[in-house]
């Protein structure tokens, strides 16, 4: 039987992580993950991520992914793939599955960090080849290059039902709609701006009453529901579509855990069943730890924290540090992960119906219900100013931990200041030199510039655009609103594309002065018999 | 239109293995080598991967990282194969499976 | 809070829902109903539902259903969903075909 310092089973983010921050203290440390490739879930992750620079804030989520593969070869960290750990046992031995084989291995330390499964929501055909996980079509898509359908209803509107929905609009697929039993959207608005600006509908307060097909799906059929979870006759819509894609949340999967006899609980807020975790996120077993979505579901970023912290925290178990340098070291991570934790997406903000943001703004009830703000609503923000000559427009609302866009900005016209939840603030002094950085840095993609003196009687709008194909300059098109609704002609006037920018492009459309704040996309198009 | 994504605007250019080709049921296809299965079956258009054993209800791709099992199909010859995870490779045989076994695919479609 | 199931609660007779034709469990193919119907044959706990109807038992191993079942069970028998324990979570976690049980080696040596 071979022995490890310290086994870790699952190769994500916190498996990784903590990988690669205990061999730093000299540990020995193997690394089984059932799949045939490393990272979890994060090489599916086409977005940038939000947080800070400690972060990694700005970052695509699969660049993430390869430079934590790099770290890991680098401090030699053994990662074994096509390893099914299936069992947990006493004194800390696990059985793996290893092609045809089962291998027994001794660890002096185990990290449980298996991540979390996707749940479901049952409806009538939802078994129809068709219907898919979110997680499935970010693996078509993202990983094999293969669009999932060409007309596709996503069913749930938080983060993953959001994101997924964007990169499928990215990937050439139609979003007929966007789907939720919740009267809320659930995830970031920012997030949900961005497709709501494209002309992807909300419907929430709806559900899915049947899937149609005989062979595979051809059809769906929504309905909107009252309090009590039933359709309201008289309200159903019919989408023709030919898949239906679920995003309705994660549960930690956290089986090995419980095998082994670990205290567990119970915690909705969590995900669902989760180990009962310290600090270090130690389990109530000596030497058994758990990090990342196992023991609660939260983001990458986080899981890539807790990941280290219980890295060191084995190192420390074992004795290859002492508990001073374990305090220090653990001292700073846990600070940058409670920053994390901040803000209107906080574990113990979700579920609580939040109405004013930190410093007092009012939440947008429009933006959670439609995805998109009413006009009159944007001025309120402090990153909505009105200017002379190009200026930032930050339209971001919610206390989110979030702040590239303030070290982006070359003339420090952005500020949010230490406690990094605040929403930015646009300095009506500092002067704007129209470079675009902001644009491009916004993880939200929630910032343009706005230039209403640009030329008699027109205005330029630069938004940020990650589409193909890309429209070249002298193009002429439709200018959309929040909403997606058309509102005027638009011509592009310029198109950046730039290495800093990591495929966010900036499009500069020129639109009549009036439109300067209501348009925020750009639509190709013949306007020829429209236009008057 | 066509199911393959030829340029992502993050990704780039999606480089893929050689094209091969490979049976399903009696139609030779085309996939790239070492993709999935069910990536090169989806890429041609193909949605129904088995029928159940109790209802013969058709099942396709659900999950896409081998968890479900919906997408199994007779690879080979073998049975309850997860095409989502099994690399495509030149002249695999690829069959719909009926039911839990190799042995209902033959019987439902009357092959030797 | 107890895990421990009280068998002489009296649940109410079984009462047709019209969803019960929905599929909960993919791999064997069993019904919304039928799990509802088998809390009321008396199966209260999930070990017991699954030995009863193979749900979880199929291919995946419950990885797409347990949750949902548990629900539908809690509901049927009234309770909250942390009063009902799960199923017992044992060795292999993901399904492993007999043969390579019978095939354990040395790691690192010939595989």
């Amino acid at each position: 039987m071979k022995r490890y310092d310290l086994i870790v089973v699952g190769a994500g983010p916190a498996g990784l992580s903590a990988a690669v921050e205990a061999a730093k203290y000299g540990l020995k440390v193997v690394v089984f993950d059932e799949n045939a490739n490393p990272g979890g879930q994060l090489f599916k992750q086409v977005h940038k991520f939000f947080g800070s620079k400690e972060h990694k804030a700005k970052i695509r989520g699969f660049r993430i992914g390869s430079q934590l593969l790099e770290e890991a070869n680098q401090f030699g960290v053994e990662v074994i793939l096509n390893a099914t750990v299936a069992g947990l046992f006493q004194d800390k031995e696990v059985t793996v599955r290893i092609n045809d084989s089962i291998q027994h291995y001794k660890g002096d330390a185990i990290l449980i960090a298996t991540g979390a499964a996707e749940n479901m929501v049952p409806f009538k055909g939802w078994t129809l080849p068709g219907v898919i996980g979110a997680g499935a079509a970010q693996t078509m898509m993202n990983l094999h290059g293969i669009v999932p359908g060409q007309k596709i209803l996503m069913l749930g509107s938080g983060n993953v039902g959001l994101v997924v929905s964007y990169q499928l609009l990215q990937a050439g697929c139609e979003v007929v709609a966007l789907v939720d039993a919740a009267s809320k959207i659930g995830g970031y608005g920012v997030h949900a701006a961005k497709l709501a600006r494209t002309g992807v509908p909300f419907y929430l307060s709806h559900t899915i009453i049947k899937a149609e097909g005989t062979d595979c799906v051809t059809g769906v059929t929504i309905g909107e529901v009252n309090k009590a979870w039933q359709v309201i006759p008289g309200t159903e819509k019919h989408f023709d579509v030919d898949s239906i894609c679920m995003a309705v949340g994660l549960s930690p999967m956290a089986q090995l855990l419980k095998m082994a006899g670990c205290v567990m609980e119970d915690n909705p807020k969590k995900g669902g069943q989760v180990p009962v975790c310290n600090a270090y996120g130690e389990t109530s077993i000596r030497g058994v730890f758990a990090a990342g979505d196992v023991s609660g579901v939260e983001e990458a970023s986080s899981a890539m924290i807790e990941g280290r912290i219980a890295g060191i925290a084995a190192a420390e178990y074992l004795g290859y540090i002492d508990k001073v340098t374990l305090s220090d070291k653990v001292g700073e991570l846990e600070s940058a992960l409670n920053s994390l934790r901040q803000g209107m997406f906080a574990l113990e903000n979700r579920g609580k119906c939040i109405e004013k943001t930190e410093e007092g703004y009012d939440v947008s009830l429009h933006l959670l219900q439609k995805g998109y703000f009413q006009e009159q609503e944007v001025a309120n923000y402090p990153g909505v100013t009105v200017q002379r000559g190009v200026h930032a427009v930050i339209e971001c609302s919610q206390n989110i931990p979030c702040n590239p866009c303030q070290d982006a900005c070359p003339k420090h016209c952005i500020k949010i200041g230490e406690r990094i939840t605040s929403l930015p603030v646009v300095d009506e002094n500092a002067g704007c030199s129209g470079c675009g950085m902001c644009v491009a840095a916004c993880s939200g993609q929630a910032i343009f510039l706005v230039n209403e003196d640009y030329e008699n009687g027109y205005a330029s709008v630069t938004l940020p655009y990650e589409f193909l194909p890309l429209p070249e300059k002298g193009e002429r098109g439709w200018a959309l609103d929040r909403s997606g609704s058309k509102v005027c002609t638009a011509e592009v006037v310029k198109v950046q594309t730039s290495p800093a920018f990591d495929c966010t492009n900036l499009l500069t459309i020129k639109v009549p002065v009036a439109m300067a704040m209501k348009a925020r996309f750009f639509r190709e198009g013949s306007c020829h018999a429209e236009c008057e | 239109m066509n199911s393959r994504i030829e340029e992502h605007p993050i990704l780039g250019k999606i480089e893929k293995g050689r094209r091969v080709t490979f049976w399903y049921d009696d139609k030779k296809l085309e996939g790239c080598e070492g993709e999935p299965i069910a990536a090169a079956l989806k890429a041609a258009g193909v949605m129904v991967h088995r029928h159940t054993q109790k209802y013969g209800a058709p099942r396709g791709i659900f999950c896409a990282i081998g968890r479900c099992t919906d997408c199994v199909m007779v690879v080979d010859g073998k049975p309850n194969i997860r095409t989502c995870i099994t690399p495509l490779a030149e002249g695999m045989t690829v069959q719909t499976q009926y039911g839990v076994s190799a042995k209902c695919a033959n019987k439902a479609e009357g092959m030797a | 809070m107890r895990n421990v199931n009280d068998r002489s609660r009296d649940i109410g007779a079984f009462v047709p829902a019209e969803d019960d034709e929905l599929l909960i469990c993919r791999c064997e193919e069993i019904t919304k109903g039928e799990i509802r119907r088998a809390v009321h044959d008396g199966m209260f706990t999930l070990t017991e539902i699954r030995r009863y109807l193979r749900t979880g038992m199929g291919l995946c191993q419950g990885q797409t259903c347990s949750k949902l079942v548990k629900e539908i069970a809690a509901r049927e028998l009234g309770i909250v969903l942390a009063e009902l324990e799960h199923a017992a979570s044992r060795v292999p976690m993901r399904p492993i075909e007999m043969k390579v049980f019978g095939n354990e080696k040395e790691p690192g040596k010939n595989a």
